[in-house]
């Protein structure tokens, strides 16, 4: 059994709806019907085949090949594996419930919104809204990992509910802003507004230097006992988060956003 | 060029036709005479079994302005829903990664005819109310300093002529000149300038002073209240206004929102203000959410029969219903004491409230009105109550505040609710009973008859507004003509209409929008002492961020002269 996998045969020239390109709506299905599979492509509907060699037969397994015309990647899978080789569109991951999604080069806009579950791995850079709500809604990621080996944009984990994001790289602004719970850990720097108006949760942050809101109250330093905890948690996932140097460290505690009575923290590594 | 509509059964009250079978004429988009068998006709639609009325009007309705864009901003799902609508037919693959799911406002799917519109855009708002044979519509609240805003979503508005009402009475000028004990005259010039610079057809009074008493943490505001810092009732402050619109002999009444919104013994609110309109002509709006006593063991009550028994007793009253139907729907109002009272209700939880330039306020509360609920049921019925208690069509206006009690796309549903009592009855039954039982709505059996509707809705709105080439059939009329047809269902009947004529361009042919010209805004010109131009631009140079030319509203038209756009009322 080999992966299922989808080739582009000539860049995209439109953006392309890949939501019907999942394990859980391929499974079962026959070598004629996934060719015909007919995608919402710019304004018109278009089969599978014409757009995409198609070759493999597992269907558990799936590989689409990247562009950044690509949206919806992996929207709702609940099981399985979706690659996408190169770059992904918007919405990658959108609604996702279980499975592993991974894009081996960048993603775009709103990338694992409103995640439900699954683990999401982007290698290169995530643009803004990762791990957030959908415009006008008002939970944004409620479970699962998304892990970030580049840089993440603006606005990561706005209204985030639960689960956590792990970046790699460097933070726009307002991270977690709006967030309800949940955790996010930046091994490098963050933008402005870090945390506006959040609730509760946590945001990690291991760059420098910071500028942390005036909403937010200094408790000072602390070696905090659940701190290796929460990172050993994150071991499995082969990230910089689990190594030992970053689970040994004193970390510089900020309460907030006051002006939301919010219990939310961001713990600054020392 | 002339055109004949024959063989129709005409409806138009303002000259005693009750479905006779006539034929009609409209030449250069006017009514016109039977020209004689002679003339030479060059177009002849056959409507035999047809019914065939004037356009509709709508005397209040919120299309346009700065509330109507704060709830599109609020609410983006609904475009997102409707976009997962229109590319997820049933039988085809989802699309668009957006199942539709939340809720909707209530939507038919996708108009045939002219290609499809963005739900609830300007666009949409055209074609839809032409859809239902309505050719001139009023947006009731526009803050003079949302004025350009507003005429600039109403230009956008195809098809159906528009109209805004300006709100004063919350604004810090208007109260300034009150508590400095200005003279009458005074504020009748302001009122005036008012009324040109936002280009509007007539006054809209909200809550007087409510907005600025918000302000002071006022969460209460009744007539007799004052408005903290300012020293001035709201009595005082509606009585002032009313005075001023009478004196200037503007043709629309003050058209107020009482204080008191949907809270519970406030009939008694709304009959106080019928006393302090003193005889004179005011319209009081959306009546139903001032229909509640608070009797019964929720002490929440119907008091439509109070309030109707009042409005009996004051000629000079005018009132439109606001009725509530069933279903998705959000609020949006420039009472932001009711709004923020409300906000605890929103469904989907998320609101706004705001506050613009000192000028006054507003808010947006989404919400659903359920049928199982009992406070819910019971503005239903309270709405229902008010139309088929009122003795004098000519004084009671069919609205449903959209989207406030319902999107005006439901008014289909309520004209079937008025006139067949045995589809109100098979409603009734699925609805709180214990709500229904403190109303007199089971036992009205009363059904409103096309000439009932035709009065409504044409030719008592038109009247209302001073809009005298309109809402009638009589030479010389704009050739503003709906004509439906027949059917059992009223709802059906009235959702799509046969054809629709604007100004005698056909515009809608069986329920699909074939043409769409693009409609004029409405105006009053008064005159005024034009010292008050310079009162006002001296306080705004002092305490505004914005300059009074960019205050003041001109150059909307899009494409097309000024002059063209707007029409003055007087000159016409």
């Amino acid at each position: 059994m080999t992966a299922l996998s989808f080739t582009l045969k000539s860049p995209l020239r439109q953006r392309l709806d890949a939501s019907p390109l999942v394990p859980d709506r391929l499974l079962g299905k026959s070598p004629k019907e996934i060719a015909t599979l007919d995608l919402q492509y710019g304004n018109r509907r278009i089969a599978a085949a014409d757009l995409f060699d198609i070759a493999g037969d597992d269907a558990e397994s799936v590989r689409i090949s990247g562009s950044p015309k690509l949206d919806f990647a992996g929207r709702g899978m609940t099981r399985g594996s979706l690659i996408i080789d190169g770059d992904a569109g918007a919405y990658v991951g959108m609604h996702m419930k279980g499975g592993r999604l991974c894009v081996s080069g960048s993603a775009g806009l709103y990338a694992a919104c409103e995640l439900k579950g699954g683990i999401v791995e982007i290698c290169g850079n995530a643009g803004d809204l990762l791990g957030s709500a959908l415009p006008g809604n008002k939970k944004g990621m409620s479970e699962g990992v998304v892990i970030v080996r580049g840089d993440a944009g603006d606005r990561v984990g706005d209204h985030m509910r639960r689960g956590s994001i792990l970046i790699e790289g460097n933070a726009g602004m307002y991270l977690g802003a709006r967030m309800t719970a949940g955790t996010i850990a930046v091994r490098g720097r963050i933008g402005a507004c870090a945390g506006y108006a959040m609730k509760r949760g946590t945001l990690l942050v291991y760059g420098s230097p910071v500028s942390i809101g005036a909403t937010f109250n200094d408790c000072g330093l602390h070696t905090l006992g659940f701190l290796p905890l929460l990172l050993k948690g994150y071991q499995g996932l082969n990230t910089c988060f689990s190594e030992t140097r970053a689970c040994r460290s004193r970390v510089r505690r900020l309460v907030g956003d006051l002006s939301v009575q919010g219990k939310g923290e961001i713990l600054l590594v020392a | 060029m002339l055109t004949k509509l024959a063989g129709a059964s005409v409806y138009d009250p303002v000259q005693g036709w009750a479905g006779e079978i006539r034929d009609l004429y409209f030449r250069d988009g006017r009514v016109a005479a039977d020209p004689g068998p002679d003339a030479a006709i060059d177009e002849v639609h056959d409507l035999s079994g047809h019914i065939l009325m004037a356009g509709a009007i709508d005397i209040h309705s919120h299309i346009a302005g700065g509330n109507v864009n704060t709830a599109r901003v609020l609410l983006p799902e609904q475009h997102r829903n409707s976009m997962a609508r229109w590319l997820n037919p049933p039988g085809l693959t989802p699309s668009m990664g957006f199942a539709p799911s939340g809720p909707a406002l209530r939507s038919p799917l996708a108009p045939a005819g002219l290609g499809r519109t963005a739900e609830w855009s300007s666009a949409d708002i055209g074609h839809r109310y032409a859809r239902m044979g309505y050719t001139t519509v009023v947006e009731p609240a526009v803050l003079p300093a949302n004025a350009l805003d507003a005429h600039l979503q109403m230009a956008d508005i195809p098809i159906v002529d528009t109209a805004g009402l300006a709100i004063l009475g919350s604004d810090d000028f208007l109260l300034g000149l009150l508590r400095g004990k200005a003279g009458q005259a005074q504020v009748n010039d302001y009122v005036a300038w008012t009324l040109r610079a936002t280009r509007c057809l007539g006054l809209k009074v909200i809550n007087a002073g409510g907005a600025a008493a918000f302000k002071w943490n006022v969460r209460q505001f009744d007539l007799d209240d004052v408005v903290p810092y300012y020293g001035v009732s709201s009595r005082q402050i509606l009585q002032t206004l009313q005075r001023a619109v009478c004196e200037l002999g503007i043709p629309h009444p003050v058209h107020v929102h009482c204080n008191n919104l949907g809270v519970p013994g406030n009939v008694e609110t709304a009959v106080a203000t019928m006393e302090a309109a003193q005889g004179l002509p005011m319209h009081l709006a959306h009546v139903q959410f001032y229909g509640y006593g608070k009797e019964g063991a929720k002490g929440f009550s119907s008091g439509a029969a109070r309030l109707m028994e009042a409005f009996h007793r004051h000629p000079n009253i005018t009132m439109d219903v606001g009725q509530v139907l069933f279903g998705q729907t959000v609020t949006v109002s420039g009472d932001v004491i009711a709004q923020y009272d409300r906000h605890g209700d929103a469904s989907p939880g998320k609101w706004a409230v705001w506050e613009a330039e000192c000028d006054g306020a507003g808010g947006v509360v989404p919400y659903r009105y359920r049928e199982r609920s009992f406070v819910n049921t019971l503005q239903w019925a309270v709405g229902l109550e008010i139309f088929l208690l009122a003795e004098d069509p000519w004084r009671l206006f069919f609205t449903t505040d959209h989207p406030n009690g319902a999107p005006f796309t439901a008014y289909p549903e309520l004209i079937r609710l008025l006139m067949d009592a045995d589809y109100r009855a098979s409603v009734m039954a699925r609805l709180d009973q214990e709500a229904l039982a403190l109303t007199l709505l089971p036992h009205l059996r009363r059904e409103f008859s096309l000439h009932d509707i035709a009065v409504m809705t044409r030719a008592a709105a038109a009247r209302l507004l001073g809009l005298e080439d309109r809402g009638h059939l009589c030479p010389g009329a704009i050739a503003d003509v709906a004509v439906y047809r027949p059917q059992a269902d009223r709802r059906a009947m009235f959702a799509d209409a046969a054809w629709v004529w604007k100004g005698g361009r056909l515009v809608v042919r069986e329920g699909a929008v074939v043409d769409r010209p693009a409609g004029s805004a409405l105006t009053i010109e008064p005159c005024y002492d034009r010292r008050i131009e310079r009162d006002v631009k001296a306080y705004f140079d002092r305490f505004y961020s914005l300059s009074l030319d960019h205050f003041t509203v001109g150059g909307v038209a899009f494409e097309r002269e000024d002059a063209e756009r707007f029409r003055s009322i007087r000159a016409a």
